[in-house]
């Protein structure tokens, strides 16, 4: 004789409870941010805590020290060509991955916590800061 | 707390920015003459703001964590 297969809301069935947290089959959330693809699927579980990278906080923080950049360099060196070359070429480093792509599926489980994180992201946003960090020590502004 | 590992080295980071310079011969004397108090301590402050900031985004990026 076959095993039934378990499944976490079976009791939801017993009771003929047939609600909305009953539903969670076809339960899919698909996060998608500018520089961030994230797929996370729950299906036939209950309890389930999921928690992500915020990745529009980590957008505007590039943003905002990239911006800084540009400002020093406009400041000291002027926004001419020589400072647009000096732009353009930090700008290279600057340069991303602009790309994260997961995906996570939680199936027939109950109280799961998960946390996904976009190692990718929070690795560049150090970087860039670092970048700053070091130009504006060069010009013993620190 | 342990100190918060660097992205990239800083001496890479400090070569590199040293290299677009020289590249584009900018003279760094002439470049932090033109800094007015006002304007380093803004920039000071801008630097600081955007560390705490990322040093906060850092810190409660949840961590990879198996069960």
């Amino acid at each position: 004789m076959p095993e039934t297969k378990w499944r976490a809301l079976d009791h939801c069935d017993n009771h003929n409870k047939h609600d909305a947290d009953v539903d969670q089959e076809n339960v899919q959330k698909q996060v998608t941010k500018q520089i961030s693809n994230e797929w996370i699927i729950v299906r036939d579980s209950e309890d389930v805590e999921v928690t992500t990278t915020d990745t529009q906080v980590a957008l505007s923080l590039q943003l905002g020290i990239q911006a800084a950049i540009v400002a020093v360099i406009s400041i000291t060196i002027g926004d001419n060509e020589q400072g647009n070359n000096v732009a353009q070429d930090l700008k290279q480093f600057m340069k991303t991955k602009q790309s994260n792509k997961q995906k996570t599926i939680i199936e027939g489980s109950k109280h799961v916590k998960v946390k996904t994180t976009d190692t990718d992201i929070a690795v560049n946003i150090q970087a860039l800061l670092q970048i700053l960090v070091a130009i504006v020590a060069k010009l013993d502004v620190l | 707390m342990s100190e918060r590992q660097e992205a990239i080295p800083n001496k890479v980071v400090d070569l590199l920015v040293s290299e677009v310079f020289r590249k584009n011969n900018v003279n760094i004397d002439n470049a932090k003459s033109k800094l007015t108090d006002e304007q380093k301590r803004a920039i000071r402050e801008l630097v600081d703001e955007l560390k705490s900031q990322v040093e906060t985004f850092v810190k409660e990026s949840p961590s990879s964590k198996k069960e």
